[in-house]
């Protein structure tokens, strides 16, 4: 890639206030940033790091509630702090844009996708309309979006989210700057959709020498993209570097710590032989009221003490699974076998102790417990309703409990939920569902919503717990990385089927299903080179919803799976 | 060019120029767009337009460092906690408070602080106000000041007897909705459509037309009270013991009791016409904080506590009473507040109507239409009620604004 | 546009129902009475003789649903029979009390509309400032305040103190167009300051809650200039809520207008209402309330459909 050496964007000493509890709390503590023409500068922290406030700040933004306290930022000699809101706002759309995280929210519903990319350009009068709308359609080609020529005469919500994500960069695009703003841009897709924006990215930046910051929490994905890696803790710099450099040989402990994360495997667990499965799934269909099949003869077993990942993307069928396993949605037919005997297809008409097998973990910890009951009833409540445990012995339940989840029972007893961290809360998840002393525990995306040395922790924690209390999990992710940590089987689904199925190290090995193969492959790697590899490999028209359209329905390995 | 102009204007540039030179902002911005204002009120309106203008902004300083005092005073009583919500508020809501404590204390020991009694005659029509009679006399001899006083106490008493009535039921049948969803919800949910698809003072006035007569009497309105109260215990039997037998016998039992009780203590209180416009209230904005309830419950129900709670075997009074009303008290607190406006509005009007509240009973809506003609001789008399009526409803509507603005889930 | 004649007919046909429900309501109701219509209108000192007259007079001799059906149909041509205290039709009494009505509804429209959504606009953009927050308190102020409170304050000071306005808005046949406008301004002044205070804070809330969504931050990060972001990015998705607003504000009007009435002694519907109701005159009364009632529903058809047919989504379907 040609580098000019001029700078483009110099950031001194960067300080943003946030207004929270009626007073203005610095959330950006002094970080400098240095951007070349042509550069793509790849931001990369955990939430609350303050990677997208940064963003905003590169264009002289301050979002509501926020305001720039200190420091100068200075694009190609002007300096924006200082500037008038007239000369900050003629450079922005002109000759620095911004790509938001949800193309679906940030296109505006009422006009047509192509009057909203053109109207910078005619805003700024580089162009007639019908030389800019010529110019979009070009754009979208260089994207590879399908029928460039039609697709920005509609509006957007006719439109698929990964090709919004398209023409939301076209629409960054359409006044040639010099510099654009990714803020997460393909965190909402699904993996194989992940790919095709990642390279259309890539293609357009690199053809137009634009200079990019490119913000994500995923080491991965900026491993791809971007020339150096700046990785920021809580509003402060850790390190920056080169890509390679960055990846290779990182400095700080906390970014060491953050590339570690994927180190964590546990040893796989085998069938036992000729046991009854703990967990038997049917020929399951299920859909909900008035809609479509969700699921389509879903059927795979769960044996007692082993953990069974169920993978997929979204709209796959994988919450549904667990939702027919626990009683919310019962299946339109087929069944739900325990130990053998048939679950009574509705929880209303489960026993106690049928209802206190199953347990459930949820995504979102926030959610998941009432912030307005103090811990020790979340958690005393199960031990109190199933075993009828009071005064003392509950007490002691659930300081045992606490312990077992690795929380000082004395600290955490009294609180509430609000007071506590992701990771705490998440452990309170978890001991809410081991007071009913379960035998099999649904895990519906746990760590999805952490970041990763916590969800690493979690991880962790629930391995030990099944050792030591032999429990059988059903893990719902969509992260490959997790599966490859902590299951034990695999079972992978696409709209609402079950497309293979089997123990982990034969899943990780090829041959594969072909949906298998896509889905493993889409899954972006530490090494710089892959994405290049792979679309050398696949060729750039095959990536994404392409590629699974191009699944052939009479490939041997699809009828050797469901005979 | 009186001195008064000339006082005026300059206290005014003078407070403008201040502001500006201490980089006060919006307080130059209110000043000097204030002294704008005045410029053309005084060509128009003379000086007895800018006399008004200096009393408003008297009354409206005065009533300032009363809230201001009055929340500091609260804050030094308050428990800590209670302390540090009370900083937060802003002076309309300290105000709001202050009237809402002054009311309360005139409607509880209205006896001790009238000087004459409810219905007393002590002079003739109309007679002006004097040492006796702060406000004069109404078009029967009857002290003003003395009304105004037992008003409180009637008027408040009637309309928070029918926010609470229309509360019990909205509020439980929009918990139960929201928890148990299905057809039950369904039925419920367009039954509130179709009451609420009738303007709420076209559908009293009806209900009063046909209670109004010779029912409202002892009987009709012991019957009509105990369905209300049965209706209300039904839903609550319903969510407490779902499909126990014994449970529902036991229910039904303490059901009847408690139901004939409350009429009979209702009874006690009110007169049989009051009781006919508490229930005609209640009828009117029960689907009102029905849909209100179900909506903020609904917002908790599709919570995965709340499924966790389900998965686990709990009972719906449970999930009711644990899970989701600990989420909902803030908007339901607010909401109660906001009811309480549009009901004394709607007795209010409906009194003023010479339908409500019935003679001699004090009351403020009634008070206004019996001195009406005074009006057109230039009397405030029939304003002074009228006044009390929208200063109290001024002061809740301001209080809840805070709280509105504090659970954040119900901005205005 | 299949799908939005569908939703369309689906809302007129649940309009046409809700109506429906509530004539039963409003004509079954009357049936609670003890013994019935002619019992209650004469009193218990009645003669049976004239009883009988009576309930031969209206009908009562034959079943109530019977007796509703042709209620109904009357209704539905606008025949409501006649009125027990007068004996006069009570088509006739209402009908032109009725225009009266709707001719002040829509005064008061005519100026609070445009008023109350330019001010919302403008405080929605000023948010937070001085005149918002003094804006906030004062239309807290004018909603928290009865329509009489209002009315008899704008009484004392226009027209009793200044005498720039008559203070009864009586009506006559042979006034020109702006002698009625003269004539009606206090009434329909009231009427302005109680629902462009509503209209103010509900336009405000919509148009707050669109500017926090991210294509409006797309719009001010692409450049757009501030006026624009709202005209061209905000507006026409704001067609929705303002319709809405300004239909639930008119439907307002309508029970706003029956105190407004008897304070100017304006000869409206309302005033029917009122003397109908203490007078107990059941058919003038039930032919009130259905009038009342149907226009309260018409105008929130008309803001449901209005919002359908303003939705881009629906309106460009997939």
């Amino acid at each position: 890639m040609p580098k000019k050496k001029d700078v483009l964007l110099k950031i001194r000493d960067l300080k943003i206030q946030g207004y929270s509890d009626e007073s203005w709390i610095d959330i950006i503590k002094g970080v400098d940033l240095t951007l070349h023409r042509g550069e793509v500068m790849g931001l990369i922290g955990e939430s609350g790091a303050g990677k997208s406030t940064i963003g905003a700040a590169c264009m002289g933004y301050a979002r509501d509630g926020t305001r720039i306290s200190n420091g100068s930022i200075e694009f190609d000699g002007m300096e924006l702090t200082t500037a008038s809101e007239s000369e900050r706002r003629a450079l922005r759309g002109s000759r620095i844009a911004y790509v938001a995280q949800s193309a679906a929210a940030s296109f505006n519903p009422a006009h047509k996708i192509i009057d909203q990319h053109t109207e910078a350009p005619l805003q700024y009068r580089l162009k007639k309309r019908l030389e800019a709308q010529e110019d979009a359609m070009d754009l979208y080609e260089r994207l590879r979006l399908p029928n460039p020529k039609e697709i920005g005469f509609r509006y957007p919500h006719q439109v698929s989210g990964g090709q919004l994500q398209r023409a939301m960069t076209a629409m960054a695009m359409s006044c040639r700057p010099d510099l654009i703003i990714f803020d997460e841009p393909t965190t909402a897709l699904d993996v194989t959709t992940q790919i095709e924006v990642l390279a259309a990215i890539r293609d357009i930046v690199d053809q137009f020498n634009t200079a990019a910051i490119y913000i994500t929490h995923d080491l991965a994905v900026v491993a791809q993209m971007a020339d150096t890696i700046k990785v920021l803790l809580k509003g402060e710099e850790v390190e920056e570097a080169s890509t390679k450099e960055m990846l290779d040989n990182p400095k700080e402990e906390y970014t060491k710590s953050l590339w570690a994360v994927r180190s964590f495997e546990s040893p796989q667990r085998h069938r036992p032989k000729d046991g009854v499965p703990l967990i038997s799934i049917r020929n399951v269909d299920a859909s909900y009221t008035g809609g479509d099949k969700v699921l389509d003869d879903v059927s795979f077993d769960i044996y007692e003490g082993m953990t069974v990942a169920v993978v997929g993307e979204s709209g796959s069928g994988k919450s549904t699974t667990a939702r027919v396993i626990t009683g919310l949605l019962p299946p339109s037919k087929g069944e739900v076998l325990f130990k053998g005997e048939p679950f009574p297809p509705s929880y209303k008409d489960r026993t106690k102790d049928q209802l206190r097998q199953c347990q459930m973990i949820y995504q979102m910890a926030d959610t998941a417990l009432n912030p307005k009951v103090r811990i020790s009833e979340i958690i005393g409540r199960p031990a109190a309703f199933y075993s009828g445990l009071k005064g003392v012995a509950l007490k002691n339940r659930v300081d045992e409990l606490l312990d077992l989840i690795e929380l000082e029972p004395s600290q955490y007893y009294n609180r509430y939920p609000p007071e506590l961290s992701g990771g705490q809360k998440q452990r309170i998840g978890i001991a809410r569902a081991l007071a009913a002393e379960p035998t099999f525990i649904v895990c519906d995306e746990v760590t999805s919503a952490l970041d990763q040395l916590v969800a690493e922790g979690i991880l962790r924690l629930l391995d030990r717990l099944q050792n030591e209390l032999g429990l059988a999990y059903m893990f719902i992710t969509h992260d490959l990385a997790t599966v490859r940590s902590i299951a034990d089987e695999v079972v992978v689904m696409q709209h609402g089927k079950v497309v293979e199925q089997g123990p982990k190290d034969e899943m990780f090995t090829p041959p594969h299903h072909p949906y298998t193969d896509l889905l493993l492959s889409s899954v972006p790697e530490m090494d710089p080179n892959w994405l290049t590899t792979l679309l050398e490999e696949r060729g750039v028209d095959n990536v994404g919803d392409a590629a699974a359209a191009r699944i052939d329905p009479k490939d041997p390995k699809i009828t050797g799976v469901n005979a | 060019m009186s001195a008064f102009v000339i006082i005026y204007y300059t206290l005014l540039l003078g407070a403008s120029c201040l502001a500006a030179y201490f980089n006060k902002r919006s307080a130059f911005l209110l000043l000097f767009s204030l002294t704008l204002v005045s410029f053309i009120l005084g060509i128009i309106g003379g000086v007895s337009a800018l006399r008004i203008v200096a009393i408003l902004a008297g009354l409206l300083g005065l009533s300032a460092m009363v809230s201001y005092a009055f929340r500091e005073f609260l804050i030094a009583i308050a428990s800590h906690n209670l302390a540090k919500e009370l900083r937060t508020a802003p002076l309309t809501a300290a105000f709001g408070m202050f009237v809402i404590f002054t009311v309360a204390i005139a409607g509880i020991f209205a006896p001790l602080i009238a000087p004459y009694g409810e219905a007393q005659v002590i002079t003739s029509a109309f007679a002006p106000a004097d040492a006796n009679m702060l406000l004069g006399a109404d078009q029967l001899g009857r002290d003003v000041f003395s009304r105004l006083v037992f008003g409180a106490r009637n008027t408040v008493a009637l309309a928070l007897a029918g926010t609470v009535m229309a509360f019990l039921l909205g509020a439980l049948a929009g918990l139960l909705a929201a928890t148990t969803g299905g057809w039950f919800d369904q039925a419920l949910a367009r039954t509130s459509d179709v009451i609420m698809s009738i303007p709420s003072l076209i559908f009293a006035l009806l209900m009063l037309s046909i209670f109004g007569g010779d029912l409202a009497n002892d009987t009709t309105s012991f019957w009509l009270l105990t369905g209300f109260a049965g209706v209300v215990g039904l839903l609550m039997v319903t969510a407490i013991f779902e499909n126990s037998i014994v449970g529902w016998a036991v229910g039904l039992a303490v059901l009847v009791g408690v139901s004939t009780a409350f009429s009979g203590f209702m009874l006690i209180i009110f007169n049989p016409s009051e009781i006919i416009l508490i229930l005609v209230v209640a009828v009117i904005y029960s689907p009102r904080v029905f849909r209100l309830t179900r909506a903020v419950a609904g917002n908790v129900v599709v919570m995965d506590y709340i499924e966790a709670a389900k998965l686990r075997g709990e009972k719906t009074w449970y999930l009711i009473r644990r899970e989701i009303l600990p989420n909902s008290t803030a908007p339901l607190v607010a909401e109660f507040g906001l009811e309480f406006c549009f009901v004394f509005l709607l007795i209010a009007g409906l009194s003023f109507l010479g339908l409500g509240i019935q003679p001699p009973t004090a009351d403020w809506g009634s008070m206004v239409r019996e001195n009406a003609t005074l009006i057109s001789f230039g009397d405030i008399t029939p304003l002074i009620p009228a006044a009390a009526i929208a200063l109290l409803t001024v002061a809740v509507n301001f209080v809840v604004d805070w709280m509105l603005y504090r659970s954040s889930g119900l901005k205005v | 546009m299949g799908d939005i004649l569908g939703l369309v007919a689906k809302r007129l046909g649940m309009g046409l129902i809700i109506l429906l429900v509530i004539s039963i309501i409003i004509f079954f109701m009357v049936e609670l009475l003890p013994g019935d219509i002619a019992q209650a209108v004469l009193g218990q000192g009645a003669t049976p003789e004239n009883l009988a007259a009576l309930r031969k007079e209206m009908g009562l001799d034959q079943p109530a649903v019977l007796r509703y059906l042709h209620w109904l149909s009357g209704a539905v041509t606008l025949d409501f029979g006649n009125s027990i205290v007068t004996g006069a039709s009570v088509a006739q009494t209402i009908g032109e009390r009725f225009a009266n009505t709707l001719f002040l509804a829509a005064y008061a429209a005519a100026i609070a509309v445009p008023i109350s959504i330019v001010l919302g606009v403008l405080v929605a953009l000023l948010r937070n400032s001085i005149f918002d927050r003094v804006a906030n308190v004062a239309t807290l102020t004018s909603i928290s305040s009865p329509e009489f409170f209002l009315g008899y304050i704008l009484i004392l000071y226009l027209a009793v103190k200044t005498g720039m306005f008559p203070a009864i808005a009586s009506l006559s046949n042979d006034m020109s167009f702006g002698d009625l406008l003269y004539r009606t301004f206090l009434p329909a002044l009231t009427l302005v300051l109680v629902v462009t205070a509503h209209m103010m804070r509900m336009t405000r809330a919509a148009i707050i809650n669109l500017l926090a969504s991210p294509y409006i931050e797309m719009a001010r990060l692409k450049g757009t200039p501030p006026w624009k972001v709202i005209v061209k990015h905000a507006l026409p998705n704001a067609w929705a809520p303002i319709i809405n607003v300004v239909a639930l504000n008119l439907a307002y009007l309508i029970t706003g207008v029956v105190l407004v009435e008897v304070v100017f002694v304006y000869p409206g519907i309302g005033q029917a209402l009122v003397d109908a109701v203490s007078k107990r005159d059941f058919p003038v009364v039930q032919a009130c309330c259905l009038i009342f009632a149907a226009t309260f529903i018409l105008l929130n058809l008309a803001a449901d459909v209005g919002s359908i047919l303003t939705n881009p989504r629906l309106r460009h379907p997939k």
